[in-house]
């Protein structure tokens, strides 16, 4: 998931009918309308862009099936896509996990408004893993807290810190040569929200009976495998406090055999990535290609 | 202002800017498609054309944000070290 507003994909949703099926449901159990929301209050990454992403990206993959070549053998959803392979691959039916979604990030909104509220997690780019790992021993030299919330290639990472750290970090980033890109606020995946997790399991996660998957789902902090519901819960839990581990993903995708992978939604990164494109054919399924091809 | 080069380097990562739309210097390149991978691929075209390399203060996505901005970036660079571009484009 991108920070992608209504314009990016609210047109597609009220035009395509698989999207347009799966923003009545999501209409029933949330209890609002999704696109009014999104539309006057969809920030980055609020619940209801939050849910207009997950909608997209199943009505996508539905829409896209026909077309599918070959046997779809494994699903893996990083990062706030675990909540659209869980959906996908029928852990909840789609109304359960819309509803999960939505009392996910409303759990999230609350701890973030009084706990770590300083911490944030940072993109960068061009920064080869030994070059970040010079900058962040110079953190902890300064005792400055850090923690690495997600590789996603050899020089590509995402960094949680506390606010007053940005500032000199994105000074030595660049310094060496790296890109930042955005910094992500509320923070996510680091060790250090086990409270978070905690609530969410408490609050959330007791109210959703999680059924096994019709598809093997890759798990996107070491490339385990789950087969069963209990296992994409566990997933789903330790995404808070574990880091996202693309290169794992890939590795383990591979191991299966898997040649070709189809990432449904707008996607402004797991796919895009050399690591993938070296070892991967990799077909977009977005709002784009599906109105392109006469999808709405 | 900028060159034919820089003007198809850029249109290349702008898939929602028809061909036949003037790139305006003013133009939010994020609107037309820029994401931050495309920036990503942009630096490093960029800086194999030029044969130049971005550090410090240039390497923010504001320096991404507008044509007139990117190349204002890259046209310092080049000033720097002495290489001239041939304009062949005044607007």
């Amino acid at each position: 998931m991108g920070p992608w507003g209504y314009n990016d994909l609210g047109k597609f949703i009220a035009a395509n009918p698989y999207a347009r099926r799966l923003r009545r449901t999501a209409d029933d159990v949330l209890g609002y309308s999704l696109m009014d929301k999104y539309r006057t209050t969809g920030t980055d990454y609020s619940e209801y862009a939050q849910i207009a992403f997950l909608i997209s990206c199943l009505a996508l993959m539905e829409h896209a099936e026909a077309d599918l070549d070959g046997e779809l053998v494994a699903c893996a959803g990083p990062s706030f896509g675990v909540k659209a392979a869980v959906a996908y691959t029928g852990v909840l039916p789609a109304g359960e996990a819309i509803m999960l979604a939505a009392r996910l990030a409303r759990c999230e909104e609350e701890y973030f408004a009084t706990e770590h509220a300083d911490v944030l997690t940072q993109s960068i780019a061009r920064t080869p893993g030994p070059v970040l790992a010079e900058i962040l021993a110079q953190m902890a030299q300064r005792n400055e807290w850090y923690d690495i919330s997600c590789r996603i290639d050899e020089d590509f990472y995402m960094v949680s810190m506390r606010e007053p750290s940005l500032e000199r970090f994105l000074r030595e980033v660049r310094g060496a040569g790296g890109l930042p890109l955005y910094a992500m606020r509320p923070p996510m995946h680091s060790s250090v929200f086990g409270a978070l997790r905690r609530k969410a399991e408490d609050e959330v996660f007791a109210d959703f009976c999680f059924g096994d998957p019709k598809l093997p789902v890759i798990c996107d902090h070491d490339g385990s495998v789950a087969t069963t519901g209990a296992g994409v819960r566990a997933m789903l839990l330790d995404s808070f406090v574990r880091p996202v581990n693309w290169p794992a993903v890939v590795a383990a995708m591979k191991d299966q055999g898997i040649t070709k992978i189809y990432i449904p939604g707008l996607d402004s990164l797991f796919g895009r990535v050399p690591n993938t494109k070296r070892n991967f054919t990799v077909v977009p399924i977005n709002p784009h290609t599906r109105q392109k091809e006469g999808g709405l | 202002m900028w060159n034919e080069q820089f003007e198809a380097l850029l249109r290349a990562q702008l898939p929602f800017l028809p061909d036949d739309e003037e790139l305006r210097p003013e133009l939010d390149l994020r609107e037309f498609g820029l994401d931050s991978l495309g920036v990503v691929d942009l630096l490093m075209t960029l800086e194999a054309e030029y044969c130049v390399r971005l550090t410090d203060d240039i390497l923010s996505m504001e320096t991404f944000a507008t044509p007139g901005t990117l190349w204002a970036a890259l046209a310092g660079l080049q000033a720097e070290i002495g290489t001239a571009v041939t304009p062949d484009r005044n607007d």
